[in-house]
């Protein structure tokens, strides 16, 4: 049978914040406000994928956001995520050129709830692309830098898992592979020049 | 930026929490002397926290393939319908092993250059997101559009070593492998002179591939051979004992 973990909202926080895994809270996430994005986004000009795409969007900069103590428990969590998720749309649907039809439809549907992601929005692109940035630095690169900064696992695993010789050589690779990608980082003066603004929402 | 390993390797260390008390107040006080170490710091730190988000974004991408899948309802497949295949897999066993003989015969005799490079060739993947595109050689190359993909290349004027790297694979998507060899050989040209490591195992590997293409057998084996006997390499699994007896048929 399976055992679904839920949370309070503090304790939801609480884990996020921490350098726990946050596999459980983002499933309970999925099984709480996913059907509410569904339906926000249904009706409001998207469809099933838009809703997909907005949703992982949505748990990234929340996640974000709580890491960075930009939001603190001033509002539940579910109302927090549903004027998180109507900023998010609306950007979407501006890039979209449906900004007359978005306008008439938000007009009707401000909340209380004022959510300030301008910062996430202006460097979304940019935040983006620095995403494709890492992502394009090569599989062993990858594995070696998520393993040790991500996962926090210990060389030893490391070792086990990519099978180098030793963990010297692991601890070398994962060297030359942060060095890297600074490097190519640094080859676009703009995304370098706004990284702290980008990665820290400020 | 400073270049320097040993400064580079200390502040890696500093970041992950291993020096002791005398090393980082040593390092501070260089910091303190010199900006550029400092800046350095910075921007290892930030490459640090790029890491750590794109491993977020990851791990939420992975759970949401999981999420999906558990609201399609599709369960795995059941014990009944397996135990019920157990006495056709005996039966079958056999057949299996005759004809897995057969292809490989008919695979080793049957090899040409272009069939062992259609069998490995897979473009570079570029991971796929919505709006994500940084360039627009990449936003082409992403959407999967070679031909534009190639003419935005050769109407550039400054070639960054992604940029090569993207126009090599499309290149050798359009199977025009002589162009897409002086592509990667300009990445490592770049590299060479920077001092810098871009793709640079990817290059092998695709650069290896173009020479087969090329019917050049004898500049892609010894590249393959490398590939092949370092463990460590990104396409070390990519290039397996068989494929190099298929492919030292051509020389």
């Amino acid at each position: 049978m399976e055992i679904r973990r839920t949370f309070t909202d503090a304790a939801l926080l609480q884990i996020l914040r921490s350098d726990a895994s946050p596999d459980d809270a983002i499933r309970f996430l999925y099984h709480t406000q996913f059907n509410i994005t569904v339906a926000y986004i249904k009706q409001n000009n998207g469809n099933d994928e838009d809703a997909q795409d907005i949703f992982q969007e949505l748990i990234l900069v929340f996640i974000e956001l709580v890491k960075k103590n930009k939001f603190r428990g001033e509002s539940s969590v579910s109302t927090f995520l549903y004027a998180l998720t109507r900023n998010i749309w609306l950007n979407e649907l501006k890039k979209r050129g449906r900004s007359k039809l978005r306008d008439e439809k938000f007009d009707r549907q401000q909340s209380d709830t004022d959510v300030d992601v301008s910062q996430y929005i202006m460097h979304r692109e940019m935040k983006n692309a620095l995403m494709q940035l890492v992502h394009n630095l090569g599989e062993t690169c990858k594995k070696i830098l998520l393993a040790f900064y991500f996962d926090e696992l210990p060389m030893k695993e490391i070792l086990v898992a990519t099978a180098y010789e030793n963990e010297q050589v692991v601890r070398n690779k994962k060297y030359k592979c942060l060095k890297q990608l600074e490097q190519i980082i640094a080859a676009r003066p703009e995304l370098a020049k706004n990284l702290k603004s980008v990665l820290s929402y400020e | 930026m400073n270049e320097n390993f040993t400064n580079t390797e200390l502040l890696i260390q500093y970041l992950d929490g291993e020096l002791d008390n005398l090393q980082v107040d040593m390092l501070k006080k260089s910091m303190q002397d010199d900006p550029t170490l400092a800046e350095e710091m910075e921007s290892l730190r930030r490459t640090k926290d790029a890491v750590k988000s794109y491993g977020l974004r990851h791990r939420v991408s992975t759970i949401h393939a999981e999420m999906m899948q558990e609201r399609k309802g599709k369960a795995a497949k059941s014990p009944g319908i397996l135990a019920k295949m157990i006495p056709y897999s005996m039966r079958i066993a056999a057949s299996v092993i005759f004809l897995v003989g057969l292809s490989i015969l008919y695979q080793y005799y049957s090899a040409t250059p272009e069939k062992l490079f259609d069998e490995n060739f897979q473009a570079f993947n570029v991971h796929q997101t919505r709006g994500n595109a940084t360039t627009a050689l990449q936003e082409k190359y992403t959407s999967g559009d070679m031909a534009n993909t190639i003419k935005q290349y050769e109407s550039q004027l400054d070639n960054t070593p992604e940029d090569n790297f993207l126009a090599g694979n499309a290149y050798l998507g359009a199977h025009q492998p002589s162009k897409a060899i002086d592509a990667f050989l300009r990445i490592q040209q770049q590299n060479k002179t920077g001092n810098t490591h871009y793709f640079e195992e990817d290059t092998e590997y695709y650069l290896a591939l173009s020479y087969l293409l090329n019917h050049q057998p004898g500049r892609a084996l010894p590249i393959f051979e490398k590939i092949n006997a370092d463990k460590n390499h990104a396409y070390y699994k990519k290039i397996s004992n068989w494929f190099l007896k298929r492919a030292e048929r051509f020389k």
